[in-house]
């Protein structure tokens, strides 16, 4: 739990302050902590990092491994906005449609059970998403690199 | 914010266009006045298979308005295709 959230919880839970007024200070907390510029600091001054808006996905293969003439290249920016939008489509997939989705996963390859893609995970998801950096390159022959990170 | 333009770009070989600028928002007319169809054809849907209706109406317009911003651009050595939602 934040600091600031923590201290005023105790100034509530010890009656300095009303419960209208922990409402106002933690509202205050939210926008500052959403504001545009995406960076806050905290009491202690320390800037905590501005949050991602796009997940990118950078592939560079060569004709090797394409088969196609020269090299190939591919840029896709996905806003993050679009993923957690695609998060809540998987809660709409019927519960008996779950088990045999995630059978298929699980064949090839894929570890992921739906059923615990929650609304309510999906920020925690994103979030974590937000530190991913996935840097893939090939050796030997395949001079294939991949590049998967937010921004 | 619902996507207003897309931004299109196709290099072939044999074939080169200039980016074409999609004005998206011109769809909202004939959806507009599509609307009342639309709307029935979800009821029927959500009835059938017992969703709530508002919730899928919620869930496909967040998609509709998380788009404006994806880019996606593949390139050869002699082609090109380019799709931006702005």
């Amino acid at each position: 739990m934040n600091e600031n959230r923590r201290q005023i919880l105790e100034m509530l839970a010890a009656g300095r302050i009303t419960a209208d007024e922990a409402e106002r200070l933690m509202g205050a907390l939210e926008t500052e902590r959403t504001s545009p510029t995406g960076d806050y600091s905290s009491s202690s001054g320390a800037t905590v990092k501005t949050r991602a808006k796009y997940l990118r996905v950078l592939v560079e293969a060569d004709e090797a491994t394409t088969g196609m003439k020269g090299p190939t290249t591919v840029n896709v920016r996905v806003p993050m906005q679009l993923l957690r939008a695609g998060v809540r489509l998987a809660s709409l997939i019927p519960a008996q449609a779950h088990q045999q989705l995630d059978d298929a996963l699980n064949k090839h390859g894929v570890p992921l059970t739906l059923s615990q893609i929650k609304p309510e995970n999906i920020e925690e998801l994103i979030d974590h998403l937000e530190d991913l950096t996935v840097d893939v390159n090939g050796s030997g022959g395949n001079a294939t690199k991949v590049r998967v990170f937010c921004e | 914010m619902t996507p207003n333009f897309a931004v299109l770009g196709i290099d072939t070989p044999g074939f080169h266009w200039p980016k074409l600028w999609l004005p998206i928002f011109l769809l909202w007319v004939p959806v507009l006045l599509l609307l009342p169809i639309f709307l029935l054809v979800f009821v029927v849907l959500a009835i059938a298979t017992r969703t709530n209706i508002g919730r899928v109406i919620a869930i496909f317009w967040g998609i509709l308005c998380s788009l404006p911003g994806t880019h996606v651009h593949v390139s050869t050595q002699d082609a090109r295709v380019l799709v931006r939602i702005l």
